[in-house]
């Protein structure tokens, strides 16, 4: 992406993030906007209208997004994460018809979570069912991030002996689409639980058009969701550790500046390395993402756990340094506050890649 | 990340040969050609994910869609006749 491109996301995000957190809502045009601008889901090829970027240049742009906006930045994870499950899954006609539309302005999320499979994605209930040319979809999702905004739906069910991706249009009958009130973090990111009844699409909706394994089915569909939220908390380290050496720099007590006094100056050496290290892994996942190597599947849940974590704590020590210029809601720090804590458990959350890692580390060789 | 580097068609043997090396590498056991790979005590989805990006890798073939199939990476001898199958499509009929 050149600088010029970068400006103009820029300019349309800056300064308004913090109003948007606080209204719990994005402008639904600069949505619209960014996607069609093919922004939302950039690594799209550019035979389906995408930019073509790589799994780097994107993060990259992850994380510049990241740094000024994550409920943005989270739309974003959502509209690449429905992209790659689409790519991955759907045949060459589903590509072709569904991929053009989301660079092309529509909008979309893909819903995973259920009241009664969080983690235990193995007890997903939602039902999808084959009646002639026709399938039937029955069940809830839930914490569905941009579900709100969204006009596809891609949801994750049981079919056949196994499971499947069905792409639903929000505006079919028997879909309903309730935002979460006053979510903790990420306030404007349009989370939303789904209720499906009884909707009925043509059969062509399926994914793929067979049932495939649960387990790999949502592997593969969370692999793009984990490395973009390793790249959203880049961002959201990168601008805690702008806010906490600005403020440092400039806030003088005892007669001198807060980063002149030691303790002070701990916290940002901290949010530096904390920074660093965020950035770094992701940085690994993504080259072994673009270079097709296997790796690329345990790098990036590193790199998910890595990155929030280090973004949870990053956020929790760059509030202490603005202390009570950072405290307000809106504010850059107490969203990265508030945002980070989320990241830490959507995804995958901090206990299940750690389950994942220790596997890796028993079994596996990185 | 769609094929980059594809050659002339595999023959089933080297197909096999390739797969198990990385299987043995990777867990550091040996398998045979028809073993269950994902059998109770056997490997994790995740594990699943690396072989269809590894044989992506070193095929030059793109799994997709219906091919996704758990079936298809069972065993050796599964994967083989999958990656023997999108070879033959690839440079056969000229499909993707």
């Amino acid at each position: 992406m050149t600088e010029h491109a970068w400006d103009t996301v820029t300019g349309l995000i800056d300064g308004q993030a913090d109003d948007w957190d606080r209204a719990g809502l994005l402008p639904v045009d600069l949505l619209r906007k960014l996607g069609a601008d093919g922004r939302l889901c950039a690594q799209v090829p550019a035979e389906y209208g995408g930019r073509g970027l790589s799994s780097l240049e994107n993060g990259e742009f992850t994380a510049r997004v990241g740094s000024l906006c994550s409920s943005v930045r989270s739309v974003m994870t959502s509209q690449g994460m429905a992209a790659w499950t689409i790519e991955r899954l759907g045949t060459a006609e589903q590509r072709a018809a569904w991929l053009p539309r989301l660079t092309g302005g529509e909008l979309a999320a893909a819903g995973f979570s259920e009241p009664g499979a969080g983690s235990d994605l193995s007890a997903i209930a939602t039902s999808i069912r084959r009646d002639g040319d026709s399938v039937v979809i029955d069940g809830r999702k839930v914490w569905v991030t941009a579900a709100h905004y969204a006009d596809l739906l891609v949801v994750f069910g049981r079919y056949e002996d196994g499971a499947a991706a069905v792409v639903v249009p929000s505006d079919a009958p028997g879909v309903r689409v309730e935002r979460v009130a006053d979510p903790l973090g990420c306030r404007a990111a349009g989370h939303a639980g789904i209720t499906l009844d009884s909707v009925r699409l043509p059969a062509d909706a399926v994914l793929g058009g067979v049932g495939l394994s649960l387990p790999l089915l949502v592997t593969t569909a969370l692999a793009y969701g984990r490395i973009s939220v390793a790249w959203g908390c880049v961002g959201i380290l990168r601008g805690c550790r702008t806010a906490a050496a600005q403020h440092a720099s400039t806030r003088e007590q005892f007669g001198k500046p807060l980063a002149e006094h030691q303790l002070v100056a701990r916290h940002l050496a901290e949010l530096l390395v904390a920074e660093q290290l965020a950035t770094r892994v992701s940085e690994h996942a993504s080259r072994c993402w673009d270079s097709g190597s296997p790796e690329q599947v345990m790098a990036t849940v590193l790199a998910k756990h890595v990155s929030a974590d280090q973004a949870t704590r990053g956020a929790e020590t760059a509030l202490q340094v603005l202390a009570s210029a950072g405290a307000r809601d809106g504010h850059l720090v107490a969203r990265a506050y508030r945002d980070a804590k989320l990241m830490k458990i959507i995804e995958g959350s901090h206990e299940m890649c750690q389950l994942m890692l220790a596997e890796h580390a028993v079994n596996g060789s990185i | 990340m769609d094929a980059t580097h594809r050659t002339a068609a595999p023959d089933a043997d080297a197909v096999a040969k390739e797969v198990l090396r990385f299987l043995e590498t990777k867990t550091k056991r040996s398998w045979e050609p028809e073993q269950d790979l994902f059998a109770s005590g056997g490997l994790s989805s995740l594990f699943a994910m690396e072989l269809v990006v590894h044989l992506e890798k070193s095929f030059g073939v793109a799994i997709r869609g219906a091919d996704l199939r758990l079936d298809n990476f069972r065993t050796v001898q599964a994967m083989t006749a999958l990656v023997l199958r999108l070879t033959d499509a690839a440079t056969g009929s000229g499909g993707e």
